[in-house]
């Protein structure tokens, strides 16, 4: 037994759990930083904070700029650092380029007179609060924190607190899809488990094929229907209905109808699957006691299908957390997720510190959510059958 | 000798045929990869066919977005799939900083003083092409000069009522703003990154705001102009010009207006085994009948200022050149200073001002 599982074990390993446990690193790992910078990692820290430091921490920076002037590498670094204080990348492309010998009498000097920003607490502070082996500068980035020149978390200035708002914005939308999906689902499944066979799989067939068809494909049809010369606004406008076309996409509005279209079948699946197996019995028994059809709805069929409900609800939010084409291409800048800022930051912006800390708090938010669920309707229900 | 060894001895046979065969087309094609869409289309006709017919060489074709995590990947990993790569002027600056592009001295290649009116020679890369965005509108419904003529009329929603398209950007829409708050073209770079530049440009654009559609791609742009969804858009002006070809339709960009403009450069890949071949390559589609072609096919000027006198007074009529007084340039030493170190911060900025 032990022996059969090995594969599947060693492979779960290494594309999951190992991937995972990478990205996790990225999102502290700053080894780039006192790689680069060697002296200045062994000297730095030596002083009080809102102060400048002393000479051998600036002939420390002299030294280490004077291995990478030039190289690739200085350029890394200015890029990293800039991401810490917009300008830093200026300031040190310039002091490579303009570097004071090594032998000057004073380092400090000649640093403040190639740019007077070495004169400045801040930048040094910066430096200090960058040059460990690990950092947390990309966690706080992801909560709109950063450290002040004395080493204190501070929120961001008000008009670079981006993210808090899209975690926010991730779990409303992800929250109100999912409740879309089990109203829309649960009678649809309803219908199916109390169909002939024959009709059951015709409906199972509805329900499939969309299922089967590509997301962007899907996601682009409904472009398509909703824009304002589209189909749904022609045909309303047509009937009399409207007078001017209604704003059905690039907004929340066609977000939520095109996420609910997509993650539909992951509701209506599992809890087909659970109403198929509710005996028929149980109702008929509920009924020729006297109850009425409300009740033995709401005693009878709700609670015994509620193991499909959970189930559908937790694989559809879970889903819907990470979603990020759909919203990419029916949503407006309101209604970007945080997944599209991933991929932001993963291909664009190659900030791959804050696109794994980004990601390191959305799968706390999955197993948050995962916990909440399984204390209030118990872990075992929460399986999918 | 029993079939299936017949069967094996064959395909070795054809294996080791057709390995020599496999290396050979390596050696000899060279992968290119630019912007796609109607970029694409002008350097498969401009470029790729004729230096095909001139060598015999075969190019392969693939699409970049200017995301540099795509270079970066190729490099660090030493898995090159592309040799010749095209890039905006501020990813030239910052991959040949980085080191993941090919350092070379084109003037030593190609004459500098016929590209230095569109910001002359990078470090790693030389200017392919000149790409302006501007103020767009269709001219069938604005006719006879009834169209907005400058940026204060695109903010002007009382005069033009209607959504209007912009940049999903900072760089290039914070221009575009200043402009629209009075600051000549020529000046909009300055005026940023001056003190309370960033500012001015995100009060005049918060005027706008509820009324602003942005679009992230070119195509994007277009479409939304196109089936009406806005009244009028900030656009690239190859693009405007295609989609009248394809579309038999009738936009207009008011380069009048102010516009911001600047150079698709063309780089080689650092460590590609075919750097000859690449130069080779780079040195053909520089040559004024190569850049004469590609403006014809797209309407991005060329680079090359000696293919101008190969064109006709039309095909130069609908080029920017002519305007570039009238133009934010995207290049220099100004422009690239601050957009490399601001960049990031203003983008998010950007991004949580769209957001509110």
């Amino acid at each position: 037994m032990l022996a059969l599982m090995a594969p599947s074990v060693v492979f779960v390993c290494l594309v999951f759990v190992l991937p995972i446990a990478l990205f996790l690193f990225r999102a502290v790992d700053n080894s780039d930083v006192p790689r680069a910078l060697p002296k200045l990692a062994l000297v730095i820290g030596t002083w009080n904070d809102g102060e400048l430091p002393p000479e051998p921490v600036y002939r420390a920076l002299v030294a280490d700029l004077t291995v990478l002037r030039g190289s690739p590498e200085l350029a890394i670094l200015a890029r990293r650092l800039n991401y810490a204080l917009p300008g830093f990348r200026g300031t040190l492309t310039r002091t490579g380029r303009m570097l004071p010998a090594s032998d000057v009498p004073s380092a400090k000097d000649a640093l403040i007179a190639v740019d007077a920003k070495w004169a400045d607490p801040e930048i040094w502070a910066v430096l200090r609060q960058q040059s460990g082996p690990v950092t947390d500068f990309f966690l706080l980035t992801a909560l709109d924190r950063k450290r002040d020149v004395a080493g204190d978390i501070v929120p961001v200035a008000g008009d670079q607190a981006i993210f808090i708002d899209l975690y926010g914005r991730t779990l409303w939308v992800s929250l109100g899809v999912t409740l879309f999906c089990v109203i829309l689902g649960f009678p649809i499944a309803a219908a199916m488990a109390r169909a002939t066979p024959a009709t059951a799989n015709w409906m199972l067939l509805g329900v499939l094929v969309p299922f089967w068809t590509s997301l962007l494909v899907r996601t682009t049809a409904w472009v398509i229907l909703l824009q304002n010369e589209g189909l749904v606004n022609r045909a309303l406008i047509w009937l009399g209905v409207l007078d001017t076309p209604l704003q059905l996409v690039f907004n929340r509005t066609g977000v939520y109808i095109a996420m609910v279209h997509v993650l539909l079948p992951y509701m209506i699946l599992p809890l087909y699957s659970v109403m198929k197996g509710i005996q028929q019995s149980h109702l008929r028994a509920a009924s020729s006691l006297g109850a009425s059809p409300l009740r033995v709805f709401f005693t009878i069929y709700l609670p015994l299908s509620m193991p499909g409900v959970v189930a559908g609800a937790t694989l559809v939010f879970v889903s819907a957390v990470g979603f990020y084409v759909t919203p990419a291409l029916v949503g407006g800048p309101r209604d970007q997720m945080i997944g599209y800022f991933i991929s932001y930051f993963t291909n664009s912006a190659v900030n791959w510190g804050l696109a794994s800390a980004l990601g390191a708090f959305l799968l706390l938010l999955v197993a948050i959510t995962y916990l909440i669920l399984g204390k209030l309707v118990g872990f075992d229900r929460l399986k999918v059958r | 000798m029993s079939l299936r060894s017949v069967l094996g001895a064959g395909l070795l046979a054809g294996f080791l045929l057709a390995l020599p065969q496999a290396q050979a087309q390596q050696s000899t094609t060279l992968t290119v990869a630019n912007n796609g869409g109607a970029a694409g289309v002008g350097f498969r006709e401009a470029y790729y066919k004729p230096w095909t017919a001139a060598t015999g060489r075969q190019v392969i074709d693939d699409s970049f977005n200017q995301e540099l995590a795509r270079l970066r990947s190729q490099v660090e990993t030493k898995n090159l799939t592309w040799d010749v790569v095209s890039v905006t002027a501020i990813n030239e600056a910052t991959a040949c900083e980085e080191g993941l592009l090919e350092q070379i001295d084109w003037s030593k290649i190609l004459d500098p003083k016929d590209f230095e009116g569109v910001g002359g020679f990078g470090k790693c890369g030389i200017p392919n092409n000149f790409v302006s965005g501007g103020l767009v509108y269709d001219g069938d419904k604005f006719p006879n000069g009834t169209g907005p003529k400058t940026w204060q009329d695109f903010w002007d929603v009382q005069k033009f009522p209607g959504k209007r398209g912009l940049l999903y950007r900072a760089e290039q829409t914070m221009e575009v703003a200043l402009m629209a708050d009075g600051v000549a073209p020529a000046d909009a770079m300055k005026v940023l990154a001056a003190p309370g530049g960033v500012e001015r440009a995100f009060r005049k654009l918060a005027e706008l705001k509820p009324h602003i559609r942005w679009w992230k791609s070119g195509d994007e742009s277009m479409q939304n102009i196109l089936n009406g969804d806005v009244v009028m858009t900030f656009a690239w002006n190859g693009r405007v010009s295609t989609a009248n070809r394809t579309n038999k339709r009738n936009l207009k960009i008011e380069f009048g207006a102010g516009h911001v403009s600047g150079s698709q450069m063309i780089a080689i890949m650092k460590g590609t085994p075919k750097k000859d071949i690449a130069i080779e390559f780079i040195k053909f589609t520089s040559a004024p009948p190569q850049q004469a072609n590609f403006a014809r096919a797209i309407d991005y000027a060329p680079a090359n200022a000696k293919a101008y006198p190969l064109m006709t007074e039309l095909e130069r009529s609908t080029l920017p050149s002519g305007h570039l007084h009238l133009a934010s340039l995207q290049s220099g030493s100004l422009y690239l200073d601050f957009w490399l170190n601001n960049g990031d911060a203003l983008l998010q900025r950007f991004i949580q001002f769209a957001a509110q």
